[in-house]
């Protein structure tokens, strides 16, 4: 007979309605002892993860993509079941039959399917291209068709940049684990309910009862993608294991149909451990094989896939899908989340070794173990593969069921869902502000604006014309993300995530800015010292000459600190203001991905002295070289930055040299959590750690083959140092390294 | 009231722990090799007082592992007064303080307020003719300053630049370790690696030096462990608790 899947589990409220929160409450164990207890990885690990770097060593050798599966539409029953060793995999699932083989996805816009396959040398397939050019229309084509002029211009401009019009808007974390806890079925007949529960009375109620028919439809498939792996996940896990396994493979369904650019996990830890503990006790779990579940999810997921444009990865570089995993955080009972899984999680570090993803994520708080703390200070000075987030100043909002989404957002797992926003161009827009709102590459008239002539910039005038165009541009901006929003939903709608998210969920809209530093900088300039203009014979300035002794933002000068803050705040209102698509809340991040070299790249000379086309400093972080006071004044200035308004986040990428941090590992260990808890303590939301030193970073750009695991982190998500394009990687060893000069 | 130069609000170089640096305006040496010549000039810098100094200071402070404050410079020996009041108010405010210092000036105020510190960290420009490098150095008067630190119960780090060609001599090493040797409280010799990387700044003030007029000059780490063996010098058995 099989084992009940919920034998020895408490509570009895989740097990009538779908609340995977309140069975992780009931049941988890807090874990406060050392990482002591932790195994290497198995015999099985080793030779499956020395077969994938294998494997990846081959897909970069053949320029970055292994091989790419033309004849088939990515979904989740495109495939039959796919194996690396089949003897030596624990967890099982691929993408499509064969690891690293990428999927043709064209819901999003066959432009890009082509742009894409071209880039690779490989021909889609005439069929599969007939059927989206002429029957079936795209996301892509649809949100095109719609586009207004200004909102075309303002894209090809890059003062609204990065959209998701032409990609997968991602965001979303689907509750993988209520496949685990209740099987597809439940899942099923719940959401059932929800749809004869509601009656057509108009479009909004019409919307979502479509919405939910696709999600149940979803689920099905799922069910059936079980099977062809031997998997029965209509029922319920029944053990570690099978939990692991459920867990994975609805996330894989995700993949498998989807290719939103930012696809994360959740906040998984609590919950698993519930299982592992419980085999444990039954006798039928070791350590090591508690370990070698995680080492083999994480190797699974470590070989996630997307097809991308040239575009894209210019964008976002390294191939990078952010399935950001979520660790620690408190409860709001008190209790520290943090389990034995956390610690197997971040062992995976070790027994592996670094790697961009999963995008490993604290949640950290001065309270929690000491034990934990330790070990994620040791692991990010030993990885640079690690990020922190203020669970202090999260979880009042969001509570404790929270999980980060894509680089640095929270999001309510099972809850919230998020439309994907991009960014605008604030150092752009502050430029079409002093050029009578001409762009200052190409001249062309993008709005009217005041045009300002005298020889000096004069602040009010300055200001005056920027909060002109940023009202502009608030308007335009969530214009443009209601159409995106709507299309995408339309045409290329995420059912796998969306059945595993209540039916009517809370929704937000991510908005976003980049250049804040940029920005800030130049206001000091022409507020607190003299900037000259030079202008070509349009009226458009070709060169700033900034004189004075002005503040520079990353100093804790409350002067220019004070600027960066009034833009956001003011921009914020104005988007606030805007009716936006399924009434979602707006929230803005001040986040750029690697991006911020391709943004400053499309801008010319800025105020601040910032020569044209030379790239931004990476989400909120001061520009390279401008903190003068070292890193704790550069905290004070980022902390500023409001997170009651900067809701998607504030991003901070810090890197520092192991030498600099501190003599000796246990010292580096201590200054790093004292610099941690100092930031967040005065409210900063996120930090990247970086600990390595420029020699390293110059070295394996000249010899790449020697580095293949060199992972950093810029603004958000882990990448492979040597994946970077040249210019990427010049401008990360430009950033500024705290060392000693 | 005191003139500073700039704070350096994290720094894990300048003493114990981790800690912020405050680098007073003002350097009567006129080092050929200073990375920080801006410090030099006695009239500019920020003026402020103690209490205002160690406001701004206390928000960093949550910041740090051992809250420590280094006072350098410029020349903290040229601002007695300040120096002094700073190093005391820092002290009763739970600071770990040191001082760091070429050891110029005379013997008085020197004891005073070295005296006042937790840690001093002392560099010498050169053991035996340090005009060439250091044009405002008294080597008679550094001397004196540096022995009497041995008849105080705090710990002293000694601070030794080696510029190849310029202070990497082995007589000058080997003087360098006699003269260490002198002081039982001495916790730690640091041979410091030049480094090329003020050259532009130098260039910017116009400013001339033949130190950086020259080619890029790099100290590898053997260098710097010859220089070390070459100054004998071993940590004695001494406890600053």
């Amino acid at each position: 007979m099989e084992p009940l899947p919920w034998r020895n589990f408490q509570g009895k409220g989740w097990q009538d309605r779908i609340d995977v929160a309140e069975f992780v409450g009931d049941n988890y164990r807090p874990y406060y002892g050392t990482a002591e207890f932790l195994e290497g990885k198995t015999e099985k690990t080793s030779r499956l993860w020395d077969k994938c770097l294998q494997l990846m060593a081959d897909e970069r050798a053949a320029g970055g993509v292994l091989e790419i599966d033309t004849r088939r539409v990515a979904g989740i029953t495109a495939w039959g079941p796919g194996y690396i060793q089949p003897d030596d995999e624990v967890i099982v699932g691929l993408q499509t039959d064969k690891p690293l083989k990428r999927m043709v996805n064209p819901w999003g816009g066959w432009r890009m399917v082509e742009a894409a396959c071209e880039a690779r040398n490989v021909k889609p397939d005439l069929t599969m291209a007939k059927i989206f050019t002429r029957y079936r229309r795209t996301q892509n084509e649809a949100i095109f068709r719609i586009y207004t002029p200004a909102m075309r211009q303002a894209r090809k401009l890059g003062i609204i940049t990065g959209l998701p019009d032409a990609y997968g808007r991602g965001r979303l974390i689907g509750d993988y684990r209520r496949v685990a806890l209740y099987g597809t079925e439940f899942l099923m007949r719940e959401k059932q309910k929800d749809l004869y529960a509601m009656d057509n009375v108009d479009d909004t109620t019409v919307h979502l009862r479509e919405d939910i028919a696709d999600q149940v439809r979803a689920l099905e498939r799922m069910a059936e993608l079980g099977k062809s792996y031997g998997c029965d996940i209509s029922r319920p896990a029944t053990n570690a294991r099978e939990a692991v396994q459920w867990l994975y493979l609805a996330y894989l369904c995700a993949v498998k149909e989807q290719n939103g650019a930012a696809m994360s996990f959740g906040h998984n830890s609590p919950f698993l451990d519930i299982y592992i503990e419980r085999d444990v006790a039954e006798g039928a779990l070791t350590e090591t094989e508690a370990q070698e579940l995680i080492d083999q999810l994480v190797i699974k997921l470590r070989l996630v896939r997307h097809l991308r444009t040239p575009d894209y990865d210019q964008l976002f570089a390294g191939d990078p899908t952010w399935i950001t995993e979520s660790l620690g955080g408190m409860g709001e009972d008190g209790r520290p989340l943090v389990t034995k899984t956390d610690f197997r999680w971040l062992q995976t570090l070790r027994n592996l070794g670094p790697a961009p993803e999963p995008n490993l994520t604290i949640l950290s708080s001065p309270r929690l173990p000491e034990a934990f703390r330790d070990f994620c200070a040791e692991i990010a000075i030993k990885t640079s593969a690690i990020q922190f987030e203020n669970d202090e100043l999260m979880r009042p909002i969001f509570g404790d069921n929270y999980a980060i989404s894509c680089c640095v957002s929270a999001t309510r797992v099972g809850r919230d869902m998020q439309f994907f926003g991009a960014r605008v161009n604030l150092v752009k827009a502050l430029l079409l502000a002093i050029n009578g709102g001409k762009d200052e590459l190409t001249g062309a008239q993008v709005l009217e604006v005041p045009q300002l002539t005298g020889e000096y910039l004069e602040w009010d005038q300055v200001w005056h014309n920027y909060e002109r165009v940023l009202n502009w541009l608030a308007v335009l901006y969530s214009r443009t993300m209601n159409c995106i929003h709507y299309m995408h939903d339309k045409y290329n709608y995420e059912r796998v995530q969306m059945a595993l998210i209540d039916s009517n969920p809370h929704r937000y809209m991510a908005f976003g800015i980049a250049g804040l530093s940029v920005v800030a900088d130049s206001l000091s300039a022409i507020r607190y010292g003299r900037v000259k203009v030079v202008r070509n014979e349009q009226g458009i300035a070709k060169e700033f000459i900034a004189g004075g002794d002005f503040p520079y933002y990353g100093n804790d000068d409350d002067r220019v600190d004070g600027l960066a803050v009034r833009v956001i705040r003011y921009f914020y209102s104005t988007l606030a203001a805007q009716p936006i698509y399924r009434n979602a809340v707006p929230t803005l991040s001040i986040l750029t991905i690697t991006s911020n070299v391709v943004y400053g790249k499309k801008t010319g000379p800025t105020p601040d002295g910032r020569l044209p086309g030379k790239p931004f400093a990476p989400g909120a972080n001061p520009m390279h070289g401008r903190e003068k006071s070292g890193v704790v004044a550069a905290m004070h200035s980022i902390a500023k930055i409001p997170y009651d308004i900067c809701r998607d986040g504030v991003s901070y990428t810090f890197s520092i040299t192991p030498r600099a941090l501190g003599l000796e590992s246990g010292e580096r260990t201590r200054n790093l959590l004292s610099l941690i808890d100092g930031y967040f303590g005065a409210l900063g939301h996120h930090i990247n750690v970086n600990v390595y030193n420029r020699e390293t970073l110059i070295e394996a750009m000249e010899h790449p083959e020697l580095y293949p695991n060199l992972t950093i982190r810029v603004s958000g998500y882990a990448v492979n140092f040597i994946k970077l394009s040249r210019e990427q990687q010049l401008e990360v060893i430009e950033r500024t390294i705290y060392e000693r000069m | 009231m005191g003139r500073i130069q700039s704070i350096q609000s994290f720094s894990t170089f300048d003493g114990p722990g981790s800690r912020c640096v405050v680098f007073l305006q003002g350097c009567p040496m006129g080092c050929i090799f200073c990375h920080n010549p801006e410090s030099w000039d006695f009239n500019s810098g920020e003026e402020l007082d103690a209490q205002t100094l160690l406001r701004r200071l206390g928000r960093f402070r949550p910041f740090l592992s051992n809250p420590g404050l280094t006072v350098s410079g410029g020349e903290p020996l040229a601002q007695p007064q300040f120096t002094l009041e700073l190093i005391g108010r820092a002290k009763t405010q739970g600071w770990h303080v040191a001082v760091d210092t070429s050891g110029w000036g005379p013997l008085e105020p020197f004891r005073e307020i070295t005296q006042a510190a937790d840690l001093v960290i002392f560099s010498i420009k050169h053991p035996l003719t340090p005009m060439r490098l250091a044009p405002g150095s008294n080597l008679q008067n550094t001397l004196t300053n540096w022995r009497t630190l041995a008849t105080l119960k705090i710990p002293v780090w000694l601070r030794y630049v080696l510029i190849p060609g310029w202070s990497d001599e082995p007589e000058s090493l080997q003087t360098l370790g006699v003269i260490a040797n002198e002081l039982p409280n001495l916790e730690r010799l640091e041979v410091l690696p030049f480094n090329n990387l003020a050259k532009d700044k130098w260039l910017k003030m116009g400013k001339e030096s033949p130190i950086f007029n020259g080619a890029q000059r790099k100290v590898t780490e053997e260098q710097i462990l010859r220089a070390e063996q070459l100054t004998a010098w071993r940590r004695p058995n001494y406890s600053s608790e």
